[in-house]
């Protein structure tokens, strides 16, 4: 459904993205996954045609994407990550605009706004100017906003910032139900929590490069190791860093240690040298590996840094 | 076609649902017109400025004295005032000490005083004590004009009184008195007027001009110079100064509306509704010409609304000449809408393009003649301001309100005002591909 080849993007200060490749498939829930400044929402502005690549082209539904053609847009839904609407306006009336230019026929694009607005639970508000709403609700009126032509395509540009967890759990459920529907999305987020909730298979970004891609469980079957094991911080615990070295690498956390075991690493002798260096079990917890996990792994930086 | 036509709808929603900016583009301006209209004059009549206020002391007991007392009190320009409140609130008449004090303590900027010997020494016509603070360089050198100007055309046997002293006092009183009869006798033959007007007026008759009877006051100087004064242009129009003032003041707050609209941009890019947009099936061409014709027609419904302030509030004749009228507008607010884009084009941000905006309309606006005639400029200003959209427009304006001006009059302003466009708008152009604002 969407085809990225080689593509490169730079600015008079840093290459944004280095040639890049990527295949989302049609019906896919695919995640965008990278720090911030990684190239997300440049490579979103790629797909929408608001940028040029430098190198390489891009293909939508069989059409090549570009500055100048119109046509693949009607394909294509964007939610920006900036609330892109009018406070001044009702929320009615920001549908209506954003609906009017996709040349929809008026009786439809009512019957629509008025089917979006319900399904986001803004329908009773529709009359309410945006600047009235709260965070949240804005951020659902943004995204059906990018819905009124029934795209095939969603692309979804970090959609959930500053919001309330009710209210991002709302809009997760709404997409999760679109994709059931047929849509595909393409989701970026700098929070592993949402990639792993929505996402089917996903690219790992960072400086401008696809590090990973994969399903959750094939980028975690990579790792190196079956589980992280964290050992909380203290006295007994920091006088014993190097016991701990000698089972994997340790990284020096916030209020503990984080282990990761080297290949061949035994649990049951490591907890016999626990015993023996008197650390009390307490200290010490088993973790499955996270994409968080991953990504530190590959770039020795949490996503958040 | 059909996209940028509903750009320009959404434009219009927004700029009817933002208060603050209808009640900029309409409400502030005619509101602003109708105080200036206060402060600078009587303009539904037509009238001057407002009455100059001094302080006056008549200490001479001659009728010349006393003619000069009464023309100035029944002035238009003059209120003249002669008595002074002491500490116990009482109106107390000035002499010249205390008139001098008035005018010290800032209660007024000028004083006449005619003194004692007004007319008696005979070096002179008339003598008078002119008693001033130069706080206001302006406002003394219209108070002495006017004063002179006053003096002088309702009391001219003063000239004759002032020639008549010298003959005597340089030839002696019985000399003196015969040159004087012999100069009226020549002067009366060749004017055709009684040789006693010249060397005796009568009190009763210099009483009589005083009361303001033309054929009185014109005898003299009548037979000597006449001046016919014909009004060629703008014998009809009802209010003459409104007529001038209102086409430039309507032009500034055009380029004030036109450049608050055009930077509109900025925040829809900083809000991400320029993104929006062109995620979807529109084009930077159609959001530009879009922006281009809204602001146009904008201006356009301003600039009429604002003259049809001024035809009901000042009685403006905008209907005689509407068509020229309406394309004269027209042509101005192109030129200012391209002037608008242009500051956005060359700007980073919203406050960057007002800041320029500020500057550049206050200079086009004061140098273009939108403030005061720019006759009164030096020649080189008055070459610069021809640069200006200002100019041509207020030109152009005043062509058709003030001459009537048909359409062949008007192409020169109209092509000059759309030259300007095509130049800065391709300048626009040129900056918005270099990607400031997309």
């Amino acid at each position: 459904m969407i085809k990225i080849n080689s593509i490169t993007k730079r600015y008079p200060t840093i290459t944004a993205l280095d040639n890049i490749s990527l295949n989302v498939n049609k019906q896919e829930f695919f995640g965008l996954l990278g720090p911030n400044g990684a190239g997300k929402t440049t490579l979103m502005n790629l797909l929408v045609g608001y940028l040029n690549p430098d190198q390489g082209d891009i293909h939508i539904a069989g059409e090549k994407v570009t500055q100048d053609g119109l046509h693949t847009r009607k394909n294509i839904g964007l939610v920006p990550q900036s609330l892109a609407l009018y406070d001044d306006l009702s929320a009615q009336d920001n549908l209506d605009i954003f609906g009017s230019f996709y040349h929809i026929e008026k009786n439809l694009l009512k019957e629509r706004i008025k089917e979006k607005l319900e399904s986001v639970q803004l329908y009773e508000r529709r009359k309410d100017k945006v600047k009235t709403f709260s965070g949240g609700m804005k951020r659902r009126l943004n995204l059906v906003a990018s819905m009124l032509h029934d795209p095939p395509i969603l692309l979804c540009d970090e959609p959930t910032v500053g919001i309330d967890p009710q209210s991002r759990n709302a809009i997760f459920d709404y997409l999760l139900m679109l994709n059931e529907q047929g849509k595909t999305i393409v989701y970026t987020t700098h929070y592993m929590e949402e990639a792993e909730r929505l996402c089917k298979r996903i690219a790992i970004i960072d400086f401008g490069k696809i590090i990973a891609e994969g399903t959750i469980d094939e980028l975690i079957e990579k790792l190196p190791y079956d589980e992280t094991i964290l050992i909380t911080k203290n006295q007994v615990t920091k006088g014993k860093i190097d016991l701990l070295k000698s089972f994997g690498s340790v990284v020096d956390e916030d209020d503990h240690f984080q282990l990761k075991p080297n290949a061949g690493f035994q649990l049951s002798q490591f907890f016999s040298s626990l015993e023996k260096n008197t650390i009390s079990y307490k200290f010490v917890e088993l973790h499955k590996p996270t994409l968080e996990s991953y990504f530190l792994h590959l770039t020795g930086r949490r996503l958040r840094d | 076609m059909k996209t940028i036509l509903q750009l320009i709808r959404k434009d219009y929603k927004l700029f009817w649902s933002d208060r603050r900016a209808v009640t900029m583009t309409f409400i502030i301006p005619i509101a602003l017109i109708i105080i200036w209209g206060a402060v600078f004059g009587n303009l539904n009549k037509g009238g001057t400025a407002t009455k100059l206020h001094i302080a006056f002391l008549n200490n001479s007991t001659s009728p010349i004295g006393k003619k000069i007392e009464r023309v100035l009190d029944s002035s238009k320009t003059f209120v003249l005032i002669k008595t002074y409140k002491d500490e116990n609130d009482k109106r107390i008449p000035f002499d010249t000490a205390s008139i001098q004090n008035f005018v010290r303590k800032g209660s007024v900027s000028a004083a006449l005083v005619i003194p004692a010997d007004a007319l008696s020494d005979t070096a002179f016509g008339l003598k008078l004590k002119f008693y001033y603070d130069p706080k206001n360089d302006l406002e003394m050198q219209m108070i002495e004009g006017m004063l002179q100007k006053t003096i002088m055309s309702e009391i001219p046997d003063i000239f004759m009184q002032g020639m008549k002293n010298k003959a005597v006092k340089f030839l002696g009183l019985d000399s003196g008195k015969a040159f004087n009869n012999e100069i009226a006798k020549t002067v009366g033959k060749y004017f055709k007027i009684d040789p006693k007007w010249i060397t005796n007026p009568p009190v009763d008759s210099l009483l009589s001009m005083a009361g303001g009877s033309d054929s009185a006051k014109n005898s003299f100087f009548q037979n000597i110079l006449q001046l016919d004064k014909v009004q060629l242009v703008g014998q009809d129009i009802a209010n003459p100064w409104a007529t001038r003032s209102v086409g430039g003041w309507a032009m500034m707050f055009l380029l004030f509306t036109l450049t608050a609209t055009s930077s509109a941009l900025f925040e829809e890019k900083k809000s991400g509704v320029v993104l929006r947009l062109l995620a979807s099936p529109i084009s930077r061409v159609q959001i530009l010409w879009s922006k281009y014709l809204y602001n146009m027609s904008l201006g356009f419904i301003q600039l009429l609304i604002l003259f049809s302030a001024g035809a009901l509030l000042y009685q403006i004749d905008i209907f005689s000449n509407f068509i020229n009228l309406v394309l004269i507008i027209i042509a101005a607010a192109t030129a200012c809408t391209a002037f608008g884009m242009l500051l956005s084009s060359i700007s980073r941000t919203a406050g960057q393009a007002n800041g320029y905006g500020m500057f550049l309309i206050l200079a086009m606006s004061s140098i273009g003649g939108a403030w005061f005639p720019t006759s009164f400029m030096p020649d080189f200003i008055q070459t610069i301001s021809k640069f200006t959209i200002v100019y041509w427009s207020m030109d152009g304006i005043l062509q058709v309100l003030w001459r009537g001006a048909g359409i062949f009059d008007i192409l020169p302003h109209i092509g000059i005002l759309i030259g300007i466009a095509v130049l800065i708008t391709s300048i626009s152009i040129w900056q918005f591909k270099k990607g400031h604002v997309f």
